[in-house]
């Protein structure tokens, strides 16, 4: 398992409260990037910028790739532009959403 | 890619504080209106304990937990914080002391009245002040800002007026005008402060709860200027006694209310969500029932009845359109603040529980039937003028808020 693939699945912990859906089946990962050896930067979204759980699932994202081994340093950028759309959401998400 | 605003999280404290109180001021609303029977069936409004009963249900209740709710939503939905929390703190503590103490002289000693409506005033003023100061500190207001500062507006202008009739029973001034001045407090703090505040909140709340996408918000720029405009001109009807100049601002508040029905439908299309809450489905056929009152006050303002159903309409309307919307959305609101001060900083750490755990939302819809089977046998008192049925609708509605209230109260031990 690549690092990508590894940090990918700890962030399938990561549940939207409301909706009971992880971050990476909800689309809201944008991309992950490892600027050096042991650290990670995180692009995302949410899925409407007045989300009230804005601050909640951005610090739910660093905790727990914090956890990881092979990660020391974490940073999370949150974006609006693309904005998140349904499409975004995987095969997995749209299923568990009743779609 | 563009990045967020920075991070706009109020202490949890200072919404709950509202809500908490308004539950209390909710309950004795209730009770208060239980031993009012005699003096409704006579159809006997203007009394103390009905005076009473009605600022604590509207001032203690719906206002206390509105300013609650905008504590929490304005800085998620404007992504602007709170300008000054230990103001917000300092202006709960007054608006609180200020309503009871209101609802208190107005049924043992009305005429004394105005030094805790002063106090009510301040209270509300500082709200509006934190409020104003908030809202300026958006980076880009929008259409739901124009909703929001229309409804502060009237709620300035609502209590102003109310100040002025009190001002009025003691000195005498501006007798002439003190049923148009009355009309205009009860019109500005149900349709102005209340409706305007529903509309631009469900503007972000609806599409929230039902992950609305791609729908266009071209519609709320004409429900705006149909709904404020009718405003306008039905206050105009009551100083100039125009009963076409009213009728004519009820129909365009009817038209403004009916775009609005539609466009929540085109949201609603749009939604990615398929099953809704029990609880939200209540604050959308809240909507319902809102166009509902509003067509019906139209036709009965076209046929010259208004003025002999406008007691009832107006007691449906808060009940019906009013407090249903804001129970409805309660449901959410409060699951949400419980769960942020508790799991936030647990996300990503452990398994935490989703906010459908928070509170039961199944066990909502008895409470939302008996809700609307006593506030039916309440209007058909009204109407038929039965003191039984009274009663018995009466304590249906009180037992329903007594486990609105329960519940609301239970998600605190999740």
């Amino acid at each position: 398992m690549t690092l990508k693939e590894k940090v990918l699945k700890n962030l399938k912990r990561v549940m939207d409260p409301e909706l009971n859906i992880n971050v990476v089946d909800l689309g809201l990962i944008y991309d992950i990037e490892f600027p050096e050896e042991d650290s990670v930067y995180i692009t995302m979204t949410l899925t409407t910028p007045g989300c009230p759980l804005h601050d909640s699932i951005t610090s739910g994202v660093r905790y727990c790739l914090e956890e990881m081994e092979e990660i020391l340093k974490v940073e999370v950028n949150l974006v609006w532009d693309p904005a998140w759309s349904p499409e975004k959401m995987t095969p997995d998400g749209l299923k568990q959403i009743g779609r | 890619m563009v990045p967020s605003a920075s991070a706009n999280e109020t202490n949890i404290k200072l919404p709950f504080s509202f809500i908490f109180v308004s539950m209390a001021a909710l309950m004795a609303s209730q009770i208060l209106l239980l031993f009012q029977s005699d003096f409704l069936m006579d159809s006997q409004f203007r009394v103390p304990g009905i005076w009473s009963a009605a600022h604590l249900f509207i001032l203690g209740w719906a206002l206390m937990i509105a300013m609650g709710a905008m504590y929490q939503l304005v800085p998620v939905a404007f992504l602007t914080p709170i300008w000054n929390e230990t103001f917000g703190f300092i202006q709960f503590g007054v608006t609180a002391i200020g309503t009871f103490a209101f609802a208190h002289f107005l049924f043992h000693d009305p005429q004394n009245a105005l030094i805790p409506g002063i106090i009510t005033l301040i209270g509300i003023l500082m709200f509006l002040f934190q409020m104003f100061m908030t809202l300026r500190k958006q980076a880009r207001p929008t259409i739901l800002t124009l909703y929001v500062g229309t409804a502060l507006v009237c709620l300035l202008l609502t209590i102003g007026l109310g100040i002025t009739m009190l001002y009025s029973m003691k000195s005498g001034a501006a007798a002439d005008y003190y049923f148009a001045i009355f009309k205009s407090h009860l019109l500005l703090g149900t349709a102005g402060w209340f409706t305007m505040l529903i509309f631009g909140f469900s503007y972000k709340m609806v599409p929230m709860f039902s992950l609305s996408h791609g729908y266009s918000m071209k519609p709320a720029k004409l429900v705006y200027p149909f709904y404020a405009g009718g405003l306008l001109v039905a206050i105009v009807s009551f100083f100039t006694e125009s009963n076409v100049t009213l009728t004519f601002g009820l129909l365009l508040q009817l038209i403004g209310f009916a775009i609005f029905i539609y466009h929540i439908s085109i949201i609603l299309k749009k939604r990615v969500k398929k099953k809704l809450d029990r609880s939200f489905t209540f604050a959308l056929t809240a909507i319902l029932c809102g166009g509902l009152i509003h067509l019906a006050a139209f036709i009965t303002a076209l046929t010259g009845v208004f003025s002999k159903v406008v007691g009832p309409l107006l007691m449906m309307y808060l009940f019906f359109w009013i407090a249903f919307s804001i129970i409805g959305y309660l449901y959410k609101i409060v699951p949400f603040l419980w769960w942020t001060a508790k799991y936030s900083k647990e996300i990503g750490k452990k398994d935490v529980p989703a906010l459908k755990d928070m509170v039961n939302d199944r066990a909502s819809t008895p409470v939302f039937v008996c809700l609307v089977v006593g506030i039916f046998g309440v209007a058909l008192s009204l109407f038929i003028g039965s003191k039984a049925v009274f009663i018995t609708g009466q304590l249906l509605f009180t037992i329903a808020c007594f486990l609105f209230c329960f519940a609301i109260a239970k998600v605190v031990t999740k």
